[in-house]
């Protein structure tokens, strides 16, 4: 346990030592909520109020899930950082676990930070079921991060995992929307938003802030995609 | 082999290797290894690149499954007492490396706590001269430097054996001198080092008995001086031919053992005849040696007469 903990901290200190990787995953989907709050958006076509903060909420895992996970266990991998450790006693799945508890705090953060940032503000509303809300976002962040795992996984560089994350990332985004939102995506591709990780959470999130209960399909969506991600990485997750 | 290889000692071996054998698809990394590494002595496994070094001291830390033959490191069997064997022996691999912006001195504190009984970071830090460079990220680290924290973790975690691959491999001359020093002083503080390298120097320097590992196959297996004495028994003459001449004619004398080519010199070894069996054999044929001359050995002779083929050449 303290092996995991230690990880967990000298890991954390060097998330935070990247420059180019905080801004991505913090900054940008700020931003994102920052420029659309300024446009305003007023419920008009169907969109939600809550479409625009959980698109930055969104946006912001997703980067941490398809991009900033891969390409970080795909790079360990690739420099021999793994390979490393595997010659002490320590087993490596700690690491593993300690870039997973780093990712979920950090995508905690995300939320804190769009949910601060938009009710201070931009006078948006708090989501009127707290709990709800946080069992969808949790699930999201999950499903996300197990992605991450998996392309770790199936990619050997991290060259190749972000090139594998940039190729899952807009198509997710399409799917769920984001161009799109409310009544403007076509009907016919509507059950793509459904059950795509990014539309499923970004929907079940509107849900939750709504003051409704989120829909069964899109948290089982996350749930089949976190349980066959992690399937599936652990069959083909290699350490060297 | 060698006729003065030295006896097996089998209470006293710390590492033994028997027949090992791996293969990597249709590549064969190791053909047949063989070898015991003694407590308290710089054991070196020189050969060139590609000789199979590296699987060999993987094999020997349970990175590698062998396809064939035994590897015990004090008793254990490396693949089955994983936990044991990472506690036993201290890595520094090569092309190992850490993260960029991990600093030397979170390096050591994260590896300590890897192990149970691990050594005090702060001294490991001092001994090996990184003390000044405890906060620098491992990417602003100088080669040598790099080197030195790469050592360090290998001695984090109080091992019985330090595995040392490539130690000095990129570094400037100063710089190849001080780690020496200081893999001597670790041997001297009572850790037994296994050596990979491919420099001759290095290994005869260092080391108390030399592994000359080529094509996957043990050559040799003796002190440095043994190496070269072996080597000395043998003559090894070089000169130009004005001419043509077919090696065949040259290897089919007895007094020959080897014929190589290095540009347009001829490098022959062979018994005492040797000198005056090539030349009565030229002269025979109308030619007249240019440049004749015998030379001194070395150990890279000692390698040459081993496996038969030159060892920079090898590495190309």
């Amino acid at each position: 346990m303290s092996q995991t903990l230690t990880l967990t901290r000298i890991e954390s200190k060097l998330f935070l030592r990247e420059w180019a990787g905080l801004f991505f995953v913090f900054v940008l989907p700020l931003g994102l909520l920052t420029i659309f709050s300024l446009l305003g958006n007023d419920g008009s076509d169907g969109v939600p109020v809550s479409f625009l903060p959980t698109m930055a909420i969104g946006i912001g895992v997703g980067i941490l899930g398809m991009a900033t996970l891969p390409m970080l266990l795909a790079g360990y991998r690739e420099k021999g950082v793994l390979r490393r450790m595997s010659t002490t006693p320590v087993r490596p799945v700690k690491l593993l676990i300690a870039q997973l508890l780093l990712h979920l705090a950090a995508a905690v953060v995300v939320i804190a930070l769009i949910l601060g940032v938009g009710t201070l503000v931009f006078d948006a509303h708090l989501p009127s079921s707290p709990l709800p809300f946080a069992l969808a976002a949790l699930l999201y962040c999950v499903a996300q991060l197990s992605i991450g795992v998996l392309i770790a996984g199936l990619v050997s560089t991290a060259k190749g995992a972000s090139i594998v994350g940039n190729i899952l990332f807009f198509p997710s985004m399409f799917f769920a929307g984001v161009w799109t939102p409310g009544d403007l995506m076509p009907e016919s591709i509507r059950w793509l938003r459904d059950i795509t990780p990014m539309g499923a959470g970004m929907t079940s999130m509107q849900d939750a802030w709504a003051g409704s209960r989120p829909g069964l399909t899109h948290l089982v969506a996350m749930l089949v995609v976190t349980v066959g991600c992690i399937g599936l990485a652990a069959r083909f997750f290699r350490w060297e | 082999m060698p006729e003065n290889m030295p006896e097996n000692m089998p209470e006293n071996d710390l590492v033994v290797v028997t027949d090992l054998r791996k293969t990597y698809g249709a590549t064969v990394a190791v053909e047949d290894v063989s070898l015991t590494v003694h407590p308290g002595e710089i054991f070196g496994i020189l050969g060139p690149n590609g000789a199979g070094k590296t699987t060999t001291v993987e094999s020997i830390a349970g990175l590698r499954t062998p396809d064939g033959g035994t590897v015990r490191v004090d008793g254990l069997d490396p693949r089955k007492h994983r936990t044991e064997i990472t506690s036993l022996i201290g890595v520094q691999l090569q092309a190992s490396e850490l993260p960029d912006r991990l600093k030397a001195w979170e390096a050591l504190e994260l590896y300590a706590s890897f192990y149970p009984s691990p050594a005090d970071p702060a001294d490991l830090l001092e001994r090996l001269g990184l003390t000044k460079v405890r906060n620098t990220a491992f990417a602003k680290l100088s080669g040598g430097q790099k080197q030195r924290l790469s050592i360090a973790l290998a001695l984090i975690g109080n091992p019985k054996i330090a595995i040392l691959d490539e130690l000095t491999t990129g570094l400037d001359p100063q710089a190849r001198r001080d780690t020496w020093e200081l893999v001597k002083q670790i041997r001297d503080s009572g850790v037994t080092i296994i050596l990979v390298t491919h420099f001759m120097e290095e290994a005869e320097y260092l080391c108390d008995r030399i592994a000359i590992i080529d094509a996957g196959r043990v050559v040799a297996l003796d002190t440095p001086a043994g190496l070269v004495e072996a080597a000395r028994s043998e003559q090894r003459i070089t000169f130009r031919v004005p001419g043509e001449l077919d090696d065949a004619i040259l290897k089919a004398l007895p007094a020959v053992n080897s014929v190589q080519r290095e540009g347009d010199r001829m490098v022959v070894t062979g018994n005492d005849d040797l000198l005056v069996a090539v030349v009565t054999e030229l002269s025979g044929r109308g030619l007249a040696p240019v440049g004749l001359h015998t030379e001194q050995t070395t150990l890279d002779d000692a390698f040459l007469a081993l496996a038969g083929r030159n060892f920079e050449g090898a590495e190309r």
